[in-house]
């Protein structure tokens, strides 16, 4: 799952830091110059020539380190993504103040210090702009070490699959359903008005429906299941949407998909060449966002 | 609504690299102190205190009124405290203010950095004030704190982070080295023509000055400070009781007070100078003055130099770094003409005339009419009647002060008897003038040069002879014999001892343990001038006159400096591409060596067949071998184990015996060929 990221040069940039210290180095010349004083020109000389020596430590601490992504859960558009960000040394060698951030758009990171031979793990956020299935995360690893005036800076490509699902938007009501079903209840839910039951709670399951008495008992976390009929079945259909923009028309239908699973009642969802069959629960739900995530119109090519 | 002010930022800064920071400007500023507004200093600990103080939990920085009262109160001092803002003293002044305040409000990565790059600044400052090798020491000293304070600001926390990042600057420090001898051997220097230049000296040094008057000489007796100091590049070295330094030759003459005047014509060249050349290099310390040292007297060109009527040099511009030139010199003048106005400048008599010094000299023109004579009768007065050569002499007024001195105090230093013989001289109708300068020295056996300190002030005489011209004459010859053959250390510790009356009383050895110290210590005093000498004359003196020199030794002499770039970038390549190289192969420092087994264990298993994975503790990793790989499954759970105890334990196992249980490691069978 997790891949790695293809090794990539490693840059050498000035930073904000910089100007200050040609400003002195500068200044440092002028008084040797002007003075006469070989002792501020060997100062002089100093402080350029360990700058110059600390851009290779600074090369080499980024140098022999791999970053993988760990699983992203998937968010709404306009949400912030959390990337779980492994860096491992590869030679075993001790980095420091190691920082990652995405190439686009603005993200915060935590510093890192890496010593050997542990691998680190650091939480990287950035804000998703765009709904999708992404494939990979553009980042930029960089280190101010060692002495902070200049940056070290690699660009990498984290290899890890992501949802970003539509941002759920659309002022529309929920679609009532044609006709009442009468239809005997399939199976179990998680909401209903009969008890029916308990079954091993999954992660993303809402908490309401925990066994909370069975997990005072000191037992694993159960869900509590219901069996009973549901009042209504919501239908959620692309094509009934069509007087609004694409994208528009994606946000309405996620809009009413959170609705729905929130609800007690059961909702199918119809888009362009894909049928979701009434259902509720934690995978039906999902299912439905990623497909609301990765469609792209049949009839408008250019919309991504 | 209202709206609610901003509140505070707290310290983001860690509280131990923010210490090393503080240390590093706090010991650069300490030097500029004598050169700072009383005020500034106490200003700058108050300001260090108080950004400690918020770097406590929960503290808050100052808000901005706050820091525009601050500001203005402390521009505002320096303002006051000078009157004006312009000078060397109220900049360095308003400097230290702005790091003061730059320090109480600093926060954040930024200005860290800044604070880090004043620290580096102000320690150039010190290298104006003070040149010796103590003071580029202590420069590297604060160099070396600041960049290993960079250091452990960009490594973080950790154990022993501040020790291991001092480590790392350190040899980060040792590996620029190369690069730091290249440039200052290659790096183009400039060539004079920049306009803001130190009028006067920063080093605040008392030396000589153009005015002799009593007293002017015998308040520099006990400062050791050097002035010069003086090579003989030839091995041709005059007895130290022979060494005069001429220095300056005072024409304006009045009883006991002299001064130089400028309105001479100048002289192309001394006249006829004979005897053995001698050669001297001489380094001069910076005294902000135009002085230039030689042995009497000097007969060469000298570059920058002019030659002053009178036969002494004079640097053309203020001497306000280090500088050395050679120069030669020849003992014996031959002179036979005196140019008109040097006899009328040299024969102006005192305007004041007691009947009694009329008396005197008359007396003597009585007995002889040859120059000659008449000085040796003056010279003999000195010896007979009881003068006293004493560094103490008092005070003399004003009016008849050389009337007061010949008959009735007669206390006096050099430059009284060199004043007084010079003045009875032009009243005897002899040409005469006073020389100022140094007499004799110290000399330093182990890198064969002579030292000359403050202390060796003197004064002198020349009187014109005919057909032989300027002849010297020093009184104080005659009336403190030894100071001019030991010098006047010696001479006033000799007298120290003769006037102890406790002397007889002190036993043998503890006169003899006191002998052996005074040695000891003047020997180590030595051998310390003597390095010092050596970074003076080899790294501190190589301008842009040596450098031109030194590379044209390399074939580089006719390089434009755009070139000389070039090269100097062709030099440090290498290193960098080495020293990258290196890195390269190199193993961490900081790996250790449980680290080291813990990770050859991991590949061991690796190759097996079983990775850990990035997000696996050693715990789940070695469960997961130890069923992986069952007929290994004990020595893997006790090298776990034991790893586990060293690592997260108390460290109760031992590492050797860790190491150890690794190396031996079984080879590793498969899970599929156990199931066979």
């Amino acid at each position: 799952m997790a891949a790695r990221s293809s090794p990539s040069r490693i840059w050498i940039l000035p930073n904000r830091r910089t100007p200050g210290l040609v400003a002195v180095l500068v200044g440092m010349w002028y008084a040797g110059a002007s003075q006469g004083n070989a002792a501020a020109y060997l100062l002089c000389f100093l402080i350029l020539a360990v700058t110059l020596v600390s851009t290779i430590h600074a090369w080499a601490n980024l140098r022999g380190l791999t970053l993988r992504a760990g699983n992203i859960p998937a968010v709404f558009a306009g949400e912030e993504l959390a990337v779980p960000v492994d860096i491992e040394s590869v030679g075993g060698k001790t980095h420091f103040g190691l920082e990652v951030r995405a190439r686009s758009g603005k993200s915060t990171a935590t510093k890192a210090t890496l010593d050997s031979p542990a691998s680190q793990r650091i939480e990287l956020r950035l804000p998703a702009l765009r709904r999708g299935l992404f494939s990979e995360l553009p980042v930029r690893l960089s280190s101010a070490f060692p002495l902070g005036f200049i940056t070290a800076r690699r660009n990498l490509v984290l290899r890890q699959s992501f949802y970003v699902y539509p941002a759920p938007t659309g002022g529309l009501p929920l679609p009532r359903a044609l006709a009442p079903t009468r239809q005997p209840n399939s199976g179990t839910r998680v909401t209903g008005d009969d008890y029916g039951g308990v079954r091993s709670w999954q992660t993303g399951e809402s908490q309401r429906h925990i066994d909370w008495k069975a997990a005072a008992r000191d037992q694993p976390l159960l869900t509590k299941q219901w069996t009973g009929e549901a009042e209504e079945i919501l239908h959620f259909d692309w094509a009934s949407l069509a007087p609004l923009e694409p994208e528009a028309r994606l946000s309405q239908l996620t809009r009413w998909v959170i609705l729905a699973e929130r609800g007690s009642a059961a909702y199918g969802m119809r888009l362009a060449g894909k049928t979701f069959p009434p259902a509720r629960g934690h995978a039906h739900y999902h299912a439905c966002l990623r497909a609301l995530a990765e469609f792209s119109d049949p009839a408008v090519a250019d919309v991504v | 609504m209202t709206a609610r002010p901003r509140p505070r930022p707290t310290s983001e800064i860690e509280t131990i690299p923010l210490l090393g920071v503080i240390a590093g400007l706090a010991l650069a500023a300490l030097p500029l102190a004598p050169r700072l507004a009383a005020w500034v200093l106490p200003l700058f600990l108050a300001c260090a205190g108080a950004r400690l103080w918020m770097n406590r939990p929960g503290a808050r920085l100052p808000s901005l009124p706050v820091k525009i009262f601050l500001f203005a109160l402390g521009i505002g001092g320096v303002g006051l405290t000078y009157g004006s803002m312009l000078g060397i003293d109220p900049g360095l002044s308003t400097l230290l203010v702005l790091v003061s305040l730059k320090l109480i409000e600093a926060n954040g990565e930024r200005d860290f950095h800044v604070l880090a790059l004043l620290g580096y600044f102000l320690a150039l400052c010190d290298l104006f004030f003070y040149q010796d090798l103590l003071a580029s020491i202590y420069v590297a000293a604060i160099v070396g704190l600041i960049t290993a304070t960079l250091v452990r600001f960009h490594r973080g926390a950790g154990p022993r982070s501040y020790w291991r990042a001092t480590i790392f600057a350190l040899t980060l420090l040792a590996q620029t080295l190369p690069i730091v001898i290249l440039l200052f051997l290659i790096f183009p220097r400039a060539y004079g023509g920049f306009r803001f230049h130190f009028s006067q000296s920063l080093l605040g040094v008392a030396g000589m000055s153009e005015r002799l008057s009593p007293g002017s000489v015998s308040s520099l007796a006990l400062s050791d400070e050097i002035v010069f100091r003086a090579e003989f590049p030839d091995g041709n070295m005059p007895p130290l009781s022979t060494m005069y330094w001429r220095g300056g030759v005072l024409w304006r003459g009045d009883g006991l007070r002299w001064e130089a005047r400028s309105d001479l014509n100048l002289e192309r060249r001394p006249g006829q100078l004979t005897g053995p050349a001698v050669l001297q290099r001489i380094s001069v310390l910076p005294h902000g003055a135009r002085w230039m040292f030689a042995l009497d007297r000097p007969s060469s060109d000298v570059p920058r130099a002019s030659y002053q009527p009178g036969g002494y040099l004079q640097s053309r511009r203020t001497i306000t770094t280090k500088f050395r030139y050679d120069v030669v010199s020849r003992p014996t003048n031959r002179e036979t003409a005196l140019p008109p106005d040097q006899r009328v400048a040299a024969s102006q008599p005192p305007r004041e005339i007691s009947p009694r010094v009329r008396a005197l000299v008359d007396g003597w023109k009585k007995e002889a009419a040859e120059p000659r004579e008449i000085a040796d009768s003056a010279l003999q007065f000195f010896r007979r009647e009881r003068f006293s050569y004493t560094l103490s002499p008092g005070s003399y007024p004003d009016d008849n002060a050389l009337d007061h001195f010949l008959f009735d105090r007669r206390e006096g230093f050099c430059e009284h008897y060199a004043a007084a013989f010079a003045s009875l001289m032009r009243i005897a109708g002899i040409p005469a003038r006073v020389i100022i300068g140094y007499h004799g020295g110290e000399y330093n056996a182990l890198g064969k040069y002579v030292i000359v300190r403050q202390a060796d002030a003197h004064a002198w005489c020349e009187v014109w002879i005919k057909d032989s011209g300027w002849q010297r004459v020093d009184p104080t010859e005659m009336i403190a014999p030894e100071r001019i053959a030991s010098g006047l250390a010696s001479y006033l510790e000799s007298r120290a001892t003769q006037f102890d009356p406790d002397a007889p009383e002190r036993s043998l050895t503890a006169t003899g343990w006191r002998q052996l110290q005074r040695e000891l210590q003047r020997d180590l005093r030595l051998v310390w001038d003597g390095i010092n000498y050596q970074w003076d004359s080899r790294v501190l003196n190589f301008d842009e006159d040596t450098q031109r020199n030194f590379l044209l030794s390399l074939g580089l002499g006719a390089e434009s400096w755009a070139e000389l770039l070039i090269w100097v970038i062709v030099a440090i390549a290498p290193f960098l591409a080495g020293l990258a190289l290196w890195l390269r192969h190199a193993k961490s420092i900081a790996r250790d060596e449980i680290a080291r087994a813990y990770e050859r264990f991991c590949r061991t298993l690796e190759r097996a067949g079983l990775r850990r994975e990035p997000w696996e503790g050693p715990q789940h990793f070695g469960a997961r071998a130890a069923a992986h790989f069952a007929p290994q499954a004990d020595p893997i759970r006790e090298i776990t184990a034991r790893y586990i105890e060293l690592r997260y334990g108390r460290g109760a196992s031992d590492a050797a015996a860790f190491a150890q249980a690794v190396r031996h490691l079984p080879k590793l069978g498969g899970y599929e060929r156990n199931m066979k």
